[in-house]
């Protein structure tokens, strides 16, 4: 199953590879504008249950990699096609540097909150996402606080240690 | 009709964990729904970065309060998965054993949760007390009653003591000598139908496309369970069943977590028989300064809410490069709460909370 | 029984009876949850002791914080601690209010709890057990004995450092200040 699936996305798209490092897995690096038409690809052939969008940063190499994962739902009659075992990664790069992408919230729905927590976490403005408003964090960060270039320790040090118990205190 | 801003805010006698709700409503109805999360963010992933693989595993653990042995079998399979390490088999049939106490344990705390709120006090004491009787068992096994630390790469860290399987078949067959006392005051009780039946009804077909995992497909009836999809450890030695119900109401959520548990307890009965004898672990190659190639991972497990996931990045240190832990509570809370709670009266608002079962920390992280 | 307690209630019955009720406010502020159910339900009985969950901060004089606190809840531990009536304790659970504990490198957790809001005692541990909670309550019975839990005078005389305090960390705070502030030096 997992070959089969490999040629077809070899012979749909031009420039992607693909690799199946395990059994279970199979790996698609792309470029940022073919990631919307294979996430579509992949739910037409019943890889319906988008697991999670993930977020790296690779300082030395200057991009943000962007990696979706997605896997199936049995069928409806609860049978075993063979295809919930796989799962599909597929990654990207986008610089570094004001960072944009498009949603993919009109091929799965359930992707509005990782991309919430990437934008306030990592600085990604996805483009079309309808509420794009801080999810966990309450004050303003210059850096976003997940990248490599954000130091917490030094951030610990400058906000909350400078702050004096109340007795020593004149 | 008026709108009115209400926030059922972190200090609620409904509200189990840190965790808040806007609600827009109108009269005693609810308009619209937003979830307030990020009461109980610490920043673990980046914390991670810090930390080397070792140094990691007491901090991992601490991420879901009510099951943190889910969080320590998941980063043990990444590792494993990158480090490329194998695991002894006595020691696959001691973390399922453990795991299902576990799950065990974590369904009789949401027992405690859920019928709390409806009102049933005598129910909730009676949860609580059995899940006393396992933090009992592993405090024998680790030495602590909530943080264990006990699944290890390459293994688990130490062997049954003597006696403790008898010890488990007693408390296990004491926990399982009151589910008809469970079933006349809670599960088959006329009041428990009227007060869950068609709350939070959620279809098979919306709930495949928000992206809910778990309780909250298994009750749609869908047969959704990763220890039969994608089988770990040793699951698939031993025959079971994954129990489901049709209407995806909360009534259906409930009875899908009674099932769960009776299928835990023969599960471990089971494995109990089974359980070859061997070492528990491999050791760790260089424990002291231990480095993992380059590469990327992906792993998954069920926990007792439902699809746990686990993306871990290294670049070739001794530390891990990124760690990102996909929660089953993060779509049930965010975006399967927000769409449930519509067109709900204000005081159904817990009962279709605390049915979903969602753990705020999982959500923060 | 303890002859001394005969003398104690004859002198200042008011005060034996507001110290064998401490009722604790029922807010869940982090990874101590998990040793809360267990001391109120039938095991630990945590009402022979007196304290039961309090459903409102008007009804409540025990706070106690269990486990980390970030700087969200803060904000909802202030308020909450700003609405119970006097006299109040509290009780700082866990190690992590103490030095920050376990996260004392985060962005977005509160070490030393100590600088924005009175601790009256503390008990360590991770999770510490259901026994330490009691102990801590025999404590506090000690304490008030003696006069010495004194966490809500100190928060009265000395409001203004405690608020600046909790602007340094929070930002404008949207709520007006408790007690009158002084224009000069505090």
């Amino acid at each position: 199953m997992i070959n089969r699936l490999k040629q077809e996305l070899e012979s749909t798209f031009r420039e992607i590879s693909v690799a199946v490092p395990g059994e279970n897995g199979i790996t698609v690096v792309a470029s940022p504008v073919q990631i919307l038409t294979i996430l579509r690809f992949l739910k037409d052939r019943g890889y319906d249950h988008l697991a999670m969008i993930s977020c790296v940063d690779w300082i030395k190499e200057d991009s943000l990699e962007l990696v979706y994962l997605v896997s199936a739902y049995l069928t409806g009659d609860n049978e075993y096609t063979g295809r919930e075992k796989i799962t599909v990664t597929l990654k990207t790069r986008i610089p570094r540097k004001e960072p944009e992408f498009p949603t993919a919230i009109p091929v799965f729905e359930n992707a509005e909150p990782y991309e919430r927590e990437i934008h306030e976490l990592f600085g990604i403005h996805f483009t079309g996402h309808p509420r794009l408003i801080p999810l966990f964090l309450e004050r303003e960060y210059e850096i976003p606080p997940f990248r490599k270039d954000f130091d917490t320790r030094e951030y610990v040090k400058e906000v909350f240690d400078k702050i004096p118990f109340v007795e020593n205190k004149e | 009709m008026r709108e009115l801003e209400l926030y059922f805010g972190p200090q609620h006698m409904g509200m189990v964990g840190n965790f808040s709700i806007t609600l827009k409503v109108e009269g005693d109805r609810v308009v619209e729904a937003v979830s307030n999360p990020g009461y109980l963010h610490r920043g673990f992933e980046k914390l991670m970065e810090y930390r080397t693989w070792i140094q990691n595993f007491p901090i991992v653990c601490r991420m879901n309060v009510v099951e943190p042995d889910s969080m320590e079998m998941i980063y043990a399979m990444g590792v494993e998965k990158l480090a490329k390490l194998e695991v002894p088999e006595r020691a696959h049939y001691i973390r399922s054993i453990y795991l299902e106490l576990a799950r065990v344990g974590s369904h009789l705390f949401g027992l405690w949760a859920y019928s709390n709120m409806l009102g049933f006090d005598t129910v909730a004491q009676w949860a609580m007390y059995h899940r006393d009787l396992i933090l009992d068992l592993f405090e024998e096994l680790t030495g602590g009653r909530v943080y264990h630390i006990y699944i290890w790469p390459g293994g688990v860290r130490r062997d049954f003591p003597k006696g403790f399987k008898d010890k488990i078949v007693t408390t296990l067959h004491s926990i399982g000598g009151c589910v008809p006392d469970y079933n006349n005051t809670f599960f088959e009780n006329r009041m428990f139908y009227k007060r869950t039946e068609g709350i939070g009804k959620i279809s098979q077909k919306e709930a495949m496309e928000l992206g809910a995992v778990g309780q909250v497909l298994r009750a749609t009836g869908m047969k959704h369970d990763i220890r039969k999809t994608e089988p770990y450890a040793a699951y698939d030695k031993v025959p079971w069943d994954v129990p489901t119900r049709e209407n995806g109401d909360a009534c259906s959520r409930v009875l899908v977590i009674r099932d769960e548990m009776i299928e835990s307890v023969h599960m471990i009965f089971k494995l109990l028989d089974n359980m070859p004898e061997g070492p528990v672990y491999n050791r760790v190659p260089n424990p002291l300064k231990w480095t993992i190639p380059k590469g990327d991972a992906w792993v998954r497990i069920e926990s007792s809410r439902g699809e746990l996931g686990l993306y871990l990045v290294s670049d070739g240190g001794d530390k891990p490069y990124r760690a990102h832990f996909r929660t089953p509570s993060y779509p049930h809370g965010l975006i399967i709460l927000e769409k449930l709670l519509e067109n709900a009266s204000i005081a159904d608002v817990g009962n279709i909370m605390i049915s979903l079962y969602v753990v705020a920390p999982e959500i923060d992280r | 029984m303890d002859r001394n307690q005969i003398k104690k209630w004859l002198k200042s019955p008011g005060k034996m009876a507001h110290k064998y009720s401490l009722w604790a406010i029922y807010f869940c502020t982090g990874c101590g949850i998990i040793e809360i159910p267990p001391v109120i339900t039938s095991r630990w009985d945590a009402e022979r002791f007196g304290v039961l969950p309090a459903p409102s901060p008007r009804q409540a004089n025990l706070f106690l914080i269990t486990g980390y606190v970030s700087v969200k809840t803060l904000k909802a531990i202030i308020k909450t601690y700003e609405q119970m009536p006097e006299p109040k304790y509290t009780v700082g659970f866990g190690s992590c209010p103490i030095n920050g504990g376990m996260y004392w490198d985060s962005y977005n957790t509160i070490k030393h709890l100590d600088k924005y809001i009175p601790v009256d005692g503390w008990i360590a541990g991770c999770m510490p057990r259901p026994e330490a909670i009691f102990i801590a309550v025999t404590h506090l019975w000690t304490l008030i004995d003696k006069g010495m839990a004194k966490g809500y005078v100190k928060y009265r005389e000395q409001y203004g450092r405690y608020r600046e305090n909790q602007e340094m960390a929070l930002g404008r705070l949207e709520w007006p200040p408790l007690f009158p502030l002084k224009d000069e030096n505090d």
